[in-house]
């Protein structure tokens, strides 16, 4: 036992300053992809000639491959091309990625949640005047919000376990320090495993559990009203966002 | 079947907007910028001791790192180390991450047609390391139908693995610690490492070993883009300099040859 | 065609398909594992994931609250760090899985974090049959097994058929991460290419374009399945 309390004294500063960097990295990665896919998410949901299948193929794209895959391209790939704008230091590079793969998830969740308004209330706004911005900002958005939070609870916790994933390029989150830990104390494995799973935990659990009260309480407020995803509780279709961390 | 091939049409249009057209880079010469940014960065990997590693205090150190801390500190300029993937570190040096490759990286022929590297600054022996309890005693031992032996994505020791062991199997890892972690769980039945880092496995691991007799002897060299030239002579005089007046011999001693490091660090 | 030789310089300049052409075999090789540990796990996480559900359905507040558990501990922990506790670790538990293959461990690692998610799509399935239609079947006398043959489970299966195949969609590109733990997969066979020849876009890129091209063809199984099983759960509310 005292053997483990050794370890565990040994091994947490540098862990927690991994789980700061995890949580700094995920925390710009939701900013970053809730920007780019809200912005995209607006437009994709209004039906706008060559913009709407032009996101649809990024959408399919991000979904269609890998993250790692993904950030193996962001990262060796695109500086390849020799372009100077491309060659970002390897945080840059790794937000950028986490960015771009939040906001595939964030479009549709948002154009989604446009789409659930009914197309009368559009209608409705424009014959009394109002023009397609003040529509959205007054009308449309007020009503799709809450159709959005629960969705985006979800998106963070998927953003937060891909962090991990960073580790194989070498940015030193929480999964790297555990292996960087393990190169001191290799019989305690186990254990080192052990306490970095506890610490991804103790940051999703408490996401997941917000997650569940909004879609609760959302579905409560609009009982009668459709929910954009046809199977409450599981992971949406391929055409869906899936987004079910 | 028409919104899969819009999908598709979709996306070949991101992926052609997103390569784009090539353009030169920036004209200067790289130690030129180097010194204008004021910052040395330098790709690493963390293999474990005595190369590169984490100490005690949570700080990088070993052999390659405290090499470039002395680089860094006579140009003058602020040490930036980049801690990467074996298999990333190339990749990212042609991808402008960083000035150059401070690890232990043989200028095989392959990557020499690539990269330019500085002259060898020591030449390391590859062994074999197999748990204590396998009854085998050398290298050859590991040559058998069935028998798995673990090397680095992309590294010699894989080359060398089928060269030297062309009846066993490979089994390519991320880096150098996780073969001696799977090593050590009885994924494997041997690993391949240099002579340096071997010594530290089996200090840190009780139930392996390293097996009798070196397989190969390969240089080692810090490694830049092949565009790099001032670069590479800056380092393959900072290499003679640094042999002439024994202050490699030293780190080499120190890190290397003998375990005095592990009073310091471990 | 003098014009088009700028072009094909350029493409050969960018991806030098020759020498992906060498690496066929590999690739052959590469797609097969990814293929196999996805469809493997696939396979395996339905049938734990039935019995998951079935847990937490259960009147056995243990069970259920165990099978709970699990699925949140799954839920809020990232799949590599799963990878890896399961590949360095699980020898230390139990000493005859150091001699499996690393695809079984693979697919094992895969099996025990998919099966969470295949839980909650079957238990949504099974809920969403309308609570009426079953008191229709007692009402005219028929049998568990009946209700369950005939009612409920032909309708779970077309509500949970969409999410199944996203959830397989994602399986999929999750089967990437085998290749750290040294499973020739897709990734290791680009990454092969890549550390061979140098090439990182020859590399990467054609393991970008395959995966794409498997989710394409997934996309048009889920096209097609949407079509023939269109029923309720499919009207969605975003058309």
């Amino acid at each position: 036992m005292e053997h483990y309390i050794d370890i565990f004294q040994a091994v947490l500063p540098s862990l927690l300053e991994g789980f700061w960097r995890t949580l700094g990295i995920s925390l710009a990665g939701i900013l970053g992809g809730s920007l780019i896919g809200f912005l995209l998410g607006l437009v994709r949901g209004q039906h706008i000639r060559y913009f709407t299948p032009l996101i649809g193929g990024y959408l399919h794209l991000l979904r269609g491959t890998p993250f790692l895959v993904q950030l193996y391209v962001v990262y060796f790939v695109l500086p390849n091309t020799g372009i100077s704008l491309l060659m970002w230091d390897s945080l840059t590079a790794v937000l950028l990625c986490l960015a771009i793969y939040t906001s595939s998830y964030v479009t549709e969740i948002v154009s989604g949640a446009i789409r659930a308004i009914p197309r009368g209330q559009w209608e409705g706004a424009f014959a009394i005047g109002m023009r397609r911005g003040q529509t959205l900002w007054h009308i449309i958005l007020p009503q799709s919000v809450m159709l959005i939070l629960p969705s985006l609870g979800s998106v963070y916790v998927n953003l937060i376990k891909a962090t991990s994933i960073v580790s194989v390029v070498g940015i030193s989150e929480l999964t790297r320090q555990g292996e960087i830990n393990i190169l001191r104390f290799p019989g305690d494995i186990l254990f080192i495993y052990a306490i970095v799973a506890m610490i991804y935990f103790c940051y999703c659990f408490p996401v997941l559990k917000l997650v569940d009260w909004l879609e609760k309480n959302a579905g409560r407020q609009r009982a009668a009203r459709k929910r954009p995803s046809p199977t409450p509780g599981g992971s949406a279709p391929l055409n869906e966002p899936n987004v079910k961390a | 079947m028409r919104n899969i091939l819009k999908a598709a049409i979709g996306a070949v249009a991101m992926a052609a907007m997103a390569l784009g057209a090539t353009a030169p880079a920036g004209a200067e010469t790289e130690m030129d910028e180097i010194l204008q940014r004021g910052e040395l960065r330098v790709g690493v990997q963390t293999q474990g001791a005595p190369v590169s590693f984490i100490n005690k205090n949570g700080e990088r150190t070993g052999l390659a790192i405290e090499i470039v801390k002395m680089m860094a500190d006579d140009l003058g300029v602020k040490l930036v180390l980049q801690d990467y993937d074996w298999k990333g570190l190339i990749p990212a040096l042609l991808g402008g991450k960083f000035d150059f490759i401070a690890a232990d990286m043989t200028p095989t022929p392959q990557r020499t047609a690539q990269l330019l590297f500085s002259r060898p600054f020591f030449y390391q022996e590859t062994v074999a390391m197999t748990a204590k309890d396998s009854g085998r005693t050398s290298w050859q031992d590991l040559n058998k139908d069935g028998v798995n032996v673990g090397g680095v994505q992309g590294g010699t020791y894989v080359t060398a693995i089928k060269e030297f062991l062309p009846a066993a199997t490979v089994k390519e890892f991320a880096s150098g610690p996780a073969s001696a972690q799977a090593l050590a769980a009885g994924r494997v039945d041997g690993a391949l490492t240099d002579l340096g880092n071997a010594r530290s496995y089996v200090g840190e691991y009780d139930n392996l070993m390293i097996l009798d007799g070196v397989i190969t002897r390969e240089p080692l060299a810090f490694a830049t883009r092949a565009e790099n030239g001032h670069l590479k002579f800056w380092m393959d005089n900072y290499f003679e300099l640094i042999s002439a007046n024994g202050k490699l011999d030293r780190l080499v001693e120190y890190w290397w040859s003998s375990r005095a490091w592990e009073a310091d660090h471990k | 065609m003098t014009f088009l030789e700028p072009v094909a310089d350029w493409i050969v300049g960018v991806y030098n398909f020759r020498i992906v052409a060498l690496y066929a075999d590999e690739f052959a090789r590469g797609i097969t594992n990814t293929l196999l540990a996805a469809g493997a796990s696939l396979a395996l996480s339905l049938i734990l994931g039935t019995l998951l559900a079935a847990l937490r359905l259960s009147s056995n507040r243990l069970l259920s609250a165990l099978a709970e558990i699990y699925i949140q501990v799954i839920r809020s922990t990232p799949l590599l760090l799963q990878i890896y506790i399961v590949y360095f670790a699980l020898p230390l538990l139990v000493p005859a899985t150091a001699r499996w293959p690393e695809l079984w461990i693979g697919i094992l690692a895969l099996t025990l974090h998919t099966a969470p998610y295949m839980a909650e799509i079957i238990r949504s399935g099974i809920q969403s049959v309308a609570r009426g239609q079953i008191e229709g079947a007692l009402a005219v006398g028929m049998t568990f097994r009946q209700r369950a043959q005939h009612i409920v489970l032909p309708q779970a299966f077309a509500n949970i058929m969409p999410a199944l195949l996203g959830q397989t969609a994602i399986l999929v590109k999750d089967t990437s991460l085998l290749s750290l733990i040294t499973v020739f997969d897709l990734v290791a066979a680009g990454m092969l290419l890549n550390s061979e020849r140098i090439k990182p876009n020859e590399g990467f890129l054609s393991v970008a374009v395959i995966y794409f091209a498997i989710y394409l063809l997934l996309l048009l199984a889920s096209r097609f399945v949407e079509r023939k099983l269109a029923g309720p759960a499919w009207n969605k509310a975003t058309a």
